[in-house]
């Protein structure tokens, strides 16, 4: 991990103050990328969007089923039932996280999906493991709900017992830094948030109109260039003004700037100052001399 | 570095400043010289994530792995040089995005149900025969003492058998009741055996299976339990025909199906093993690390299993009760032992008949590179 990237992540912390938990898989060329786990919140809506889905689907199939002119009594239509809602389910969860690069549709809508855990390829038998546990992990758990009244008359301890295992199985997802049900662990999988980035323009100035000097751009490093990047592509907001008039007295202070800037030249002051304050660390860390922060000292060489 | 151009350019300003012409930064430069192939890299990424590898030209599907190979350098580049916070996490997520598009292609279903069933399943119950004796013998110590104890006493089978299971049979039925209303009772209709079949498939075996396998994650204790238990309703069942002098008939009357599904439950109680064993003995691997590995091949013999309770409903739905003759019902029973054999073990039969050994060993699912957890 190089000097750089530590910055970002402090600059990332100090930015997002919900930093999401972050992985890192290599890639086969030896590439480090970092993947964002999926928050709770992003699986359950996904979960719950993919479970409205089966539902309307096993209702549609089963009416289907039920106008056909082959007549049934009520065991049959309940075993029926049961019957198409495990085959539909499945077929569902596995046929989308097959074709669909590990996302069901409720995935997709979130913008989460699964991938391997050690950056292979998502394998079928993987998705297969992974769903096949979601039985274990939720529906059998169901299904044992809906029972309960049956608990009442067959030895209720078994009920219980198996209650307790079942709630530690569903619970495994709450107890494990990587987030991964079951069905992960099994499976090998985790499942990241793909956030999707634009790529927006450089902030760096083609000419600029405030000059500053080494030891002026000496005061700070790259965290703080970073935080400044931040607060420029901020999109405008009523307490903008403010804020950017604020920094600027901040870093006129700190760098000893002696003119005063006025109102209207403050934005122009900022990217002239960030570009040459970028210019001036990149310089540097091509030499060698990387500076992570402002409080970092930098070995010189006369 | 033109000095003389800054002074020119700024006039009275302040003197020897050398950053002023913001053209000369490196990262700026190099994010205009690549700038244009990144943005044809995420097109094509786009384009993959909402319709499809499929739906690229010829030409694209050649560019895709090029600009990805490039944009990941572009990303080293950046790292080192550039202190953009913006593009450096730009660059990140397009790399992270496009390494998923080219290096994990979608599987079409039907293909790799096709795989599965020709090759992986198979493979995985080979892999897993020592795990298979285990849960067959967890299964055989609980046949025995199910049919010692209600063979001596069959106000045991109440307590062994749920009611759910029984089907008004007990300590009361005798052996006239046993054969008109279970071993050679009349066909009732393809409705009502369906029925049967859907209900006994997803309201009792499949779930028993699953949890057999799921539950190799608590170290397998409560898979051999499983196993035991099964062994032990099976046992009770043999004692009380046996009792009655129906054993024979009895064991016909469970062979036609029976063979393929107490053989899923058996597969299902490996697949848990394989896990618990994974789990115990991760040999130079971490647990999770080792769970993951063979945790799919496990899963690949749960699926193949769940299958195989399909098979074994339909043969229990439709055949058992059409056919109503011990001799033919063993025969069917052999006969599908065999078949069951000869699918997993193929390979094996085939390669001692030609008596060579396969060039390709089976992929296990290793991934195709290392991690490291930050």
């Amino acid at each position: 991990m190089n000097a750089s990237t530590t910055a970002i992540d402090f600059a990332t912390q100090f930015l997002r103050r919900n930093r999401r938990a972050e992985r890192q898989i290599i890639t086969p060329e030896g590439v480090p990328l970092a993947v964002e786990l999926a928050d709770y919140g992003e699986r359950a809506s996904a979960f719950l969007i993919d479970l409205t889905i089966w539902l309307i689907a096993t209702i549609a199939v089963l009416l289907l089923l039920v106008l056909t002119p082959f007549h049934a009594g009520g065991t049959i239509l309940v075993a029926l039932l049961l019957f198409t809602a495990f085959v539909v389910r499945n077929l569902y969860f596995i046929h989308f996280e097959l074709s669909w690069y590990g996302a069901t549709p409720g995935k997709r809508l979130v913008g989460i999906r699964v991938i391997d855990r050690r950056g292979g390829p998502l394998l079928p038998s993987a998705v297969i493991a992974r769903n096949l546990t979601r039985e274990v992990e939720i529906f059998i758990p169901l299904g044992v709900l809906i029972s309960a009244s049956a608990a009442a008359r067959s030895g209720a301890w078994e009920y219980l017992m198996l209650g307790a295992w079942l709630a530690c199985f569903a619970g495994l997802v709450f107890f494990n830094r990587d987030r991964m049900r079951a069905g992960d662990l099994i499976a090998g999988t985790i499942v990241i948030a793909m956030p999707r980035q634009r790529l927006l323009g450089d902030l760096v100035e083609t000419s600029a109109r405030f000059t500053f000097t080494d030891r002026q751009l000496q005061a700070y490093g790259t965290l703080e260039l970073q935080v400044l990047e931040e607060l420029l592509r901020r999109p405008d907001a009523p307490e903008t003004p403010t804020l950017l008039r604020d920094v600027c007295d901040r870093i006129c202070r700190k760098i000893d700037y002696k003119e005063s800037v006025p109102d209207t030249e403050i934005v122009i002051f900022l990217r002239d100052f960030y570009t040459a304050q970028r210019g001036y660390l990149e310089r540097e860390q091509l030499f060698g001399r990387r500076r992570a922060d402002k409080h970092q000292t930098v070995e010189r060489r006369k | 570095m033109s000095l003389q151009a800054d002074q020119d350019r700024n006039g009275d300003a302040k003197v020897a400043t050398l950053e002023l012409p913001a053209i000369v930064l490196k990262s700026t430069q190099f994010r205009r010289a690549r700038e244009a192939g990144w943005l044809e890299l995420e097109g094509l990424v786009e384009t993959v994530e909402k319709r499809g590898m499929r739906t690229l030209t010829p030409d694209q599907l050649q560019q895709l792995p090029l600009l990805y190979r490039s944009t990941l350098s572009s990303l080293s580049v950046a790292r080192a040089i550039a202190l953009d916070r913006h593009l450096l996490l730009y660059l990140e997520n397009l790399a992270l995005r496009a390494f998923l598009a080219v290096y994990s292609p979608p599987a079409r279903f039907l293909e790799s149900a096709g795989k599965f069933l020709r090759t992986d399943f198979p493979t995985a119950v080979r892999s897993a025969r020592w795990h298979f004796l285990i849960a067959c013998a967890a299964l055989a110590v609980g046949l025995l003492v199910g049919f010692w104890l209600v063979a001596g006493d069959e106000a045991w089978f109440t307590t062994l058998v749920p009611s759910a299971l029984t089907d008004g049979r007990g300590p009361g039925s005798t052996r006239a009741s046993l054969l008109e209303g279970e071993i050679f009772a009349p066909w009732p209709g393809i409705a009502v055996s369906l029925g049967i079949v859907a209900n006994f498939l997803f309201s009792h075996n499949t779930i028993v299976g699953i949890l057999t396998f799921s539950f190799g994650l608590a170290a397998g204790i409560p898979t051999i339990m499983l196993l035991a238990y099964q062994g032990l309703t099976l046992g009770a069942f043999i004692a009380l025909h046996y009792n009655r002098q129906l054993t024979v008939d009895f064991l016909g009357w469970i062979a036609i199906h029976g063979v393929t599904e107490i053989g899923a439950v058996l597969l299902c109680g490996a697949a848990g093993l394989v896990l618990a064993d994974k789990i115990l003995f991760p040999d130079r691997y971490s647990r999770v690390d080792s769970l993951a590995m063979h945790g799919r091949r496990a899963a690949e013999i749960a699926v193949g299993a769940v299958l195989m309770f399909f098979v074994a409903a339909i043969l229990e739905g439709v055949f058992r009760q059409l056919v109503a003759s011990t001799p033919w019902r063993f025969t069917i029973g052999a006969l599908t032992g065999i078949g069951w054999l000869v699918y997993f073990t193929w390979p094996v039969l085939a390669r001692v008949r030609a008596s060579r050994r396969p060039a390709v060993r089976p992929d296990l699912g290793v991934g195709i590179a290392s991690t490291s957890v930050t």
